[in-house]
């Protein structure tokens, strides 16, 4: 089974709802607790403090997901930058992706946006495994952006057919000119949950956040976000 | 082993608080203890920020003038002393924390090589240490923030110097204590913008000095005032290079810690020792010793000003405030590391090291750092301050070049320092050396306070942390 990494702030009292538990109920999870510092703190200084209370509530939430379905691990990590943590984490476990939380109740369809730098592929040997054989629902999505029209809907074409032949219900959805991010949050609207690509890094992600995370807090669900084939030379680090 | 009327346990302090020692192993990019994992998230740009932010503050912006009244041009030949010291203790400290790469810094590899009894006198007076250099990065902030607003054209007088300093050490404590924002890359820009700002006045100077520019000066005696001076002024102004410890002490966050912690602290004592024997070489080509002197802790903007007109002056002015401000700052945090190193090691109440939920961060030894900070700013006793600072510096130097020493002579096992000091032993003996002697150059009043500070640590450690065990407990 694949692996998700499933990344939670444990001391700020977030939680894992329901909906997204029995959605990975198809995967092997590691649950990564994190505790964000500031640099005024070592993030020893933090440790020595929640440590326990921190394990205790991963520990539980561990066990949710195993009732879930899935193998599931944890690990507890202090730090001053999350998305290092997160993403030197996934990659040591090869997670085939990472969950960015948010609310969802139980998932009946899933938007699924085949833009950004993974390979369509992974993403759609990702919703396969994903799905399983549950009555889950997948639009796929993409933007036109400044390619031909025709083409774009070919490749969406192309993908739907591959996740029909898997059993899967599948609609497809192309948005026109315009922004891609707003054209997808238009989309959400009667989807659970969104699997995505890696984005690349632009000015704009450097400046307010990558585009999952955005996409995360504006559609409120929660996101799957699917990690491109790491080379082994180059581990994990942005290009 | 003790007789003390407490009911004792084998090694813990009075309170029953054992040092908390877990095994932990030690990657690149993490550490990972039994149940949790520490990431490392400063890379080498943010180590050279951190020393040359805590450095550049004083030996530039404030120094000048008082180390040119009291040796004449010889000052760069003391500053050139002091850079070279640095760098005798960088290299050993290099070693060290390559090889214990913990927070806590100096205070941890003292203890673990030399004993409690040691670790306890250098962790109690390292926080002395600082906050007698944060005070005197404060007071010099308050003579920046009265002169900027005097080029600003609205006189305050001295006399709000000491008030300014009180008012901007209280505000940097609360917000330490409340800020979350990342003030990391802040500091990166503020230190790349201060260097640029001094080569931009150091070039227009070097090039007047040597007669390129504007009208030759009249060359003055080298040292006008002989040797003797020049040792002592070499001691006072040791101050501007406490900073490369500093970075010892985030070294538990430092990303690759074999390589990026000697190129950091190495690296930063080689451009700031280089820009400060530069620097006083052109101050004293432009006006002269005696003139300098009088102008005192703000010469620099007279310097700006003779060569660069009113934009000069405002630069330096500007350029004063930012690196006295990062400075105080960077110490402020550094005195907190430095509380909770003890803290954690049972040598001072647990309760020190406590962090809120709410913002993260160590309130407790924040407040700490600052209550004797702001004390010593009231004092407004400059050279006291910068000669105490780097008394309680140098013995803590010196002590590290004896941990070395001692560690590579009987090599325990879990010692396997990534970078090894070249020349040893000569290279830490001379550092030991120098360091303790550039002690005997100091004002008696300063070498007073100091020891006072080290009895005082010692007594403490004798009534509350006798039965803590810490040599060798990694």
């Amino acid at each position: 089974m694949a692996r998700v990494l499933v990344p939670m702030a444990v001391l700020e009292g977030e939680s894992v709802p329901l909906g997204l538990m029995d959605l990975l109920g198809t995967m092997d999870v590691t649950v990564l607790g994190y505790h964000v510092l500031p640099e005024q703190t070592p993030p020893d200084q933090a440790r020595l403090q929640y440590e326990d209370r921190a394990n205790e509530a991963l520990e539980d939430v561990a066990e949710e997901f195993r009732k879930a379905g899935g193998d599931a691990d944890y690990r507890l990590v202090f730090t001053q930058n999350r998305q290092q943590s997160i993403t030197r984490v996934a990659a040591e476990i090869e997670a085939a992706a990472h969950a960015i939380l948010g609310a969802t109740g139980e998932v009946d369809r899933l938007l699924v946006s085949l833009g950004g730098v993974t390979e369509v592929e992974l993403i759609l040997d990702f919703v396969r495994e994903l799905v399983g054989d549950r009555p889950i629902g997948v639009t796929l999505f993409l933007a036109v952006g400044d390619q031909p029209e025709a083409e774009v809907v070919d490749r969406l074409q192309s993908a739907a057919t591959g996740l029909e032949e898997a059993g899967i219900d599948v609609t497809t959805h192309v948005a026109g000119k315009g922004a891609p991010f707003d054209a997808l949050i238009e989309a959400v609207t009667n989807h659970d949950a969104i699997v995505m690509g890696e984005q690349a890094t632009t000015l704009r992600s450097v400046l307010f956040g990558d585009e999952s995370e955005r996409i995360a807090a504006e559609s409120v669900g929660p996101v799957l976000v699917v990690r491109q084939q790491i080379d082994e030379e180059s581990s994990g680090e942005t290009p | 082993m003790s007789e003390g009327p407490a009911p004792e346990t084998e090694g813990t302090n009075i309170e029953g608080e054992a040092p908390v020692v877990e095994e932990t192993i030690e990657t690149d990019e993490a550490t990972i203890t039994d149940d949790a994992e520490l990431e490392r998230t400063i890379g080498l740009s943010g180590g050279l920020a951190i020393g040359i932010g805590t450095m550049i503050g004083a030996g530039i912006f404030v120094f000048p003038g008082l180390a040119a009244g009291r040796a004449g041009p010889a000052a760069a030949g003391s500053f050139a002393i002091g850079g070279v010291i640095a760098l005798l203790v960088a290299l050993p400290t290099s070693e060290l924390a390559t090889a214990m790469p913990k927070s806590g810094g100096g205070y941890y590899f003292i203890s673990r090589g030399l004993g409690t009894l040691a670790g306890a006198i250098v962790g109690l007076s390292l926080w002395f240490g600082l906050v007698f250099a944060t005070a005197f990065y404060l007071v010099g902030f308050g003579f920046y923030a009265v002169d900027t607003m005097a080029e600003l054209g609205i006189s305050i007088g001295e006399g709000l110097v000491i008030p300014i300093a009180l008012v901007f050490g209280a505000g940097f404590t609360v917000l330490n204590i409340t800020g979350t924002e990342n003030a990391a890359k802040l500091q990166n820009g503020v230190v790349a913008l201060l260097l640029s700002i001094l080569a931009v006045v150091l070039v227009f100077g070097m090039l007047d000095a040597v007669g390129l520019l504007g009208e030759p000066s009249t060359p003055e005696r080298f040292a006008p005032f002989g040797t003797m001076p020049i040792l002592t002024t070499a001691a006072l102004v040791f101050t501007s290079y406490l900073g490369f410890a500093q970075v010892a002490t985030v070294a538990g966050e430092m990303k690759q810690p074999g390589r990026n912690l000697p190129l950091a602290m190495v690296g930063s004592v080689l451009v700031v020792g280089t820009l400060y024997v530069l620097t006083i070489f052109v101050a004293t080509s432009a006006f002269g010793s005696g003139r300098l002197a009088g102008m005192g802790e703000t010469a620099m903007v007279e310097v700006g000003r003779h060569y660069l007109g009113p934009i000069g002056a405002l630069a330096i002015v500007f350029g004063g405030l930012l690196a006295t401000m990062s400075s105080a700052n960077a110490s402020i945090l550094s005195t907190s590391r430095a509380i909770y190193a003890v803290s954690r090691d049972a040598i001072m109440p647990r309760y020190a090291s406590r962090i809120n939920l709410k913002y993260g961060t160590p309130h407790v030894a924040l407040g700490m750092a600052s209550g004797p900070i702001l004390v010593l700013v009231a004092t407004g006793r400059v050279e006291i301050l910068a000669e105490v600072a780097s008394f309680l510096h140098l013995i803590l130097y010196g002590l590290i070049c004896v941990a070395l020493i001692l560690l590579r002579r009987d090599e325990p096992e879990w010692y396997d320092p990534a970078f090894r000091t070249p020349g040893y032993p000569i290279v830490p003996i001379l550092g030991a050396i120098a360091s303790f002697a550039l002690i005997g150059f100091m004002q008696p009043a300063s070498q007073v306070i100091g020891l006072v500070i080290m009895v005082g640590a010692a007594g403490w450690y004798f009534y509350y942390a006798r039965n803590v065990k810490l040599r060798g407990m990694l």
